[in-house]
């Protein structure tokens, strides 16, 4: 039961190297976000498309923090043990989530391209649309959105604070203080999680509605979540770091989570499909209507066998999670599909006639995720890359699932 | 009461038009529900490896499978021929009738059936190495061979154990996507219809939540007295107790994210229908259902945020009452948005007959003598399985008095 195993690796990552990947990052951020910026004032349609691919990218990497502060929150509340060992790079994603607020500026401007719904012309011919300006309206959508990002926010920088303050004190008292706030926490989670989704990706098309559509952003950003972890992982590994914290049944217990909530994901967006199309109403069907034209339909037909059915039957082995090459590529694969995902919730607004690819959807994934990567990167110059002083860590590196 | 039920038909039922289906419908998704805890604890947390399920995962799973059973009592009236039942089956015939494949409700029949058969083959599976020991020690002929036979000539070598195990763990890995499915497609009945309140992509993950919900808190009605009649307090502890209420606050919030999304969208959908459906709902003639239903399962529950209502018996069995009452009402709130359909000359009310409400108690008469006999027949706690995860059987165990890490780890895995 490797009862033997003590923590002996150093805390930190060799600084060298942290600080390597920053500036890799970075560099790859900047010149992402000149060249879209650049592309964007090229012209009024390319301004256009900008703004559709950056809230695609933005999306990407949003749900990757929330997935991630998911995590931390779930591993309060439950008094996990297992998960000590990592929770610290969870943590260092999580607290990207105020620099989200930063990188959403560019949302804000563009809300006139973006949203159908923030135009008072259109608003005021349709019926539906008046019927929901009290929700729809942006001053109401900005303040949402201000207390999306204070909540995510606030959480995000308590649990990592107060886990970096054990760092040096070791103090007992400071696990029980996250998990007394964890319920909170679950609970305002879900309800900014799922209003976000709503108000980010659902009202692109204001007319179109559905219950799942929280549900199913959030199991996409979980699995993406674990697939960053494990790509997060391996990075700190292959620069020296923790590799006798962080323990083979450690990943493939990410590679099992990130099974599961695939799964899960493909649950309920099936069900989202399947009850629209069973039940054939026009004011829902619409949405697939719009993905369902030539062009749209092959990146449907690829998000099934993609997104599910060639990552089930090769995650459901236990070599592959064991194995980091295959895991790993694995979890480059689950964060490719999951763009493509997201690609496919928001592209086909703009785009209702069939797909259209363009650079910019290049140049603003490299841009927003290299200054997402780059500030997950920061943040292990200064402080610990475990939190080693962790009561449960011990325990972390001892379990046995094998 | 049955009997003339069968007689007569379901036309003294309370239905009427447009409440077509009433509570046959609700207490056939109440009893299925039920019974998807037991088959939670004891396949999904086996696979979780949750060892403290060991305890209740016995008597869980029985009571899956006689809600399954009670559940099946109702569509089984509900077809008004019950000598023709077998009818749902796709049997080829020389008339070239084939029941309807489209209807969810077919797929119903096939979901619970396959669903009854895995779960009672899993409750077997379990329970043959606890029957030969009651073989062992039977007292009286009768009962030796009775055991005997269903022991299946267990004699407890390594080779009957290697196979149990991997039979064990392939039917954990077979009844873990039924639980889901089963009531994904009861929810179907509901979903994939047009009927404003019934259509809504969130059903499927919000009635398994439900279900899981509602069956945690019959395991809770029924552990709390039967482990003080029977004396079983070391083996369902207090902290037994005290998970089953987690499980039972968690999906409780879910079943309340549920409940908020639905009237959210309601209202954000535009469609005047659906809007109509959930006012309707929370302030027309059902109002008392609807906010009946909110109190016992969305607010009752928060109390267990709190470990001292976790760890009491008397509030955790009064609020597992709260919470059976709830998901009762659930599924009459839904049912019920029928009694305003889209024209409002035929709208209605619904008021169950004395044969509904016999029907209904005949039920709960079946599910207690069913488990009344269970706990007289057979162990109601999982005996081989207790003792494996008894600190005793660790092979690190170093003896009494080592009150070291070890049996901590096992007892928190």
């Amino acid at each position: 039961m490797g009862h033997d195993k003590q923590f002996t690796d150093a805390p930190k990552l060799d600084a060298g190297m942290a600080d390597k990947a920053f500036k890799i990052a970075a560099a790859v951020g900047a010149v992402g976000i000149l060249a879209s910026v650049g592309l964007a004032f090229s012209g009024d349609e390319a301004k256009h498309q900008f703004f559709f691919s950056w809230l695609t990218a933005f999306m990407w990497c949003l749900t990757i923090g929330l997935g991630a502060l998911f995590f931390i929150i779930i591993h309060h509340l439950t008094r996990a043990t297992w998960s000590a060992s990592t929770r610290r790079i969870a943590e260092n994603v999580a607290i990207n989530l105020p620099l989200m607020a930063i990188l959403f500026i560019p949302i804000a401007i563009g809300l006139h391209d973006l949203y159908h719904w923030s135009h008072e012309e259109a608003v005021a011919n349709d019926p539906i649309l008046k019927w929901k300006a009290g929700y729809l309206n942006a001053p109401f959508f900005f303040v949402r959105a201000a207390v999306y990002f204070a909540v995510w926010g606030g959480l995000a920088w308590f649990f990592r604070s107060n886990s970096v303050k054990q760092d040096e004190s070791g103090d007992e008292a400071l696990s029980f203080k996250m998990r007394r706030l964890a319920p909170v926490g679950i609970l305002t989670f879900a309800l900014s999680a799922t209003f976000a989704a709503f108000d980010w990706t659902m009202s692109l098309d204001p007319h179109w509605f559905s219950t799942m559509f929280g549900v199913y952003t959030f199991a996409g950003g979980v699995v993406s979540w674990f697939a960053f972890g494990i790509l997060a992982i391996a990075w700190l590994q292959k620069s020296g770091a923790l590799k006798h914290t962080i323990t083979t049944g450690n990943r493939h217990d990410f590679g099992k989570l990130m099974f599961g909530f695939i799964v899960f994901w493909a649950y309920v967006t099936f069900s989202q499909y399947y009850l629209i199309w069973y039940a054939n109403i026009p004011e829902e069907t619409a949405w697939f209507a719009h993905r369902s034209v030539e062009g749209w339909s092959n990146i449907g037909a690829l998000i099934i066998i993609g997104h599910f059915i060639v990552p089930f039957w090769v995650l459901l082995s236990r070599h592959v999670k064991r194995f980091p090459l295959s895991l790993n590529l694995a979890a480059v694969w689950m964060l490719l599909m999951h763009f493509v995902d997201l690609y496919f919730v928001i592209m086909p607004t703009l785009h209702h006639h069939g797909l259209h690819f363009h650079v910019l959807d290049l140049t603003t994934l490299l841009g927003v995720g290299g200054v997402f990567v780059a500030a997950f990167a920061f943040r292990f110059k200064k402080d610990a890359a475990v939190a080693h002083k962790d009561p449960q860590l011990l325990a972390s590196m001892r379990y046995d699932n094998a | 009461m049955v009997a003339w039920l069968i007689w007569e038909g379901t036309g003294i039922w309370g239905l009427n038009n447009p409440v077509g289906w009433g509570w046959a419908i609700v207490n056939f998704v109440f009893w299925v529900g039920i019974g998807h805890a037991g088959t939670l604890i004891s396949a999904i947390l086996f696979l979780f490896r949750q060892k403290w399920r060991t305890a209740i995962n016995r008597f869980a799973e029985a009571m899956t499978i006689f809600a399954v059973i009670c559940a099946l009592v109702f569509p089984g009236i509900h077809v008004g021929r019950i000598w023709a039942a077998y009818w749902m089956l796709p049997l080829p015939n020389q008339m070239g009738m084939w029941p309807n494949f489209r209807s969810p409700l077919l797929w119903d029949v096939f979901a619970v059936s396959t669903y009854f058969t895995v779960s009672l083959l899993f409750w077997y599976v379990g329970l043959v190495p606890d029957l030969a020991t009651l073989r062992d020690r039977a007292k009286g002929k009768i009962r030796y061979y009775a055991y005997g036979m269903l022991s299946l000539g267990w004699r407890g070598a390594n080779r009957h154990w290697q196979n149990y195990e991997r039979a064990y763990l392939l039917l954990a890995g077979l009844a873990t996507p039924l639980v889901l499915s089963v009531h994904t497609i009861v929810s179907f009945d509901f979903a994939v219809s047009v009927i404003p309140g019934w259509h809504t992509t969130i059903f499927p993950p919000y009635f398994v939540a439900g279900a899981i919900f509602s069956g945690f808190a019959m395991v809770m009605t029924l552990a709390v007295p039967s482990r003080k009649i029977f004396g079983l307090e070391d083996f369902i502890t207090v902290r037994h107790i005290e998970n089953m209420n987690k499980i039972i606050l968690v999906t409780g919030t879910m079943v309340g994210y549920a409940y908020a999304m639905e009237f959210f969208i309601a209202w954000y959908s535009g469609s005047q229908y659906e809007s109509f459906a959930f006012v309707n709902r929370a302030f027309g003639p059902y109002a008392w259902a609807y906010w009946i239903m909110v109190s016992c399962n969305v607010i009752t529950p928060q109390f267990f945020w709190f470990k001292k209502m976790r760890t009491n018996l008397t509030v955790a069995f009064i609020l597992s009452i709260f919470v059976n009452i709830g998901m009762w009402f659930e599924r009459f709130v839904i049912t019920m948005s029928l009694h305003r359909d889209f024209l409002p000359s035929s709208w209605d009310y619904y008021r169950p007959t004395m044969f509904d409400i016999s029907t209904f108690v005949g039920s709960f008469g079946l599910f207690f003598t069913l488990f009344l006999l269970f706990l007289k027949f057979l162990p109601a706690v999982a005996i081989s399985e207790v003792k494996g995860v008894m600190p005793q059987a660790d092979p690190h165990w170093e003896g009494y008095g080592h009150h070291g890490e070890h049996g901590e780890e096992a007892a928190h895995g």
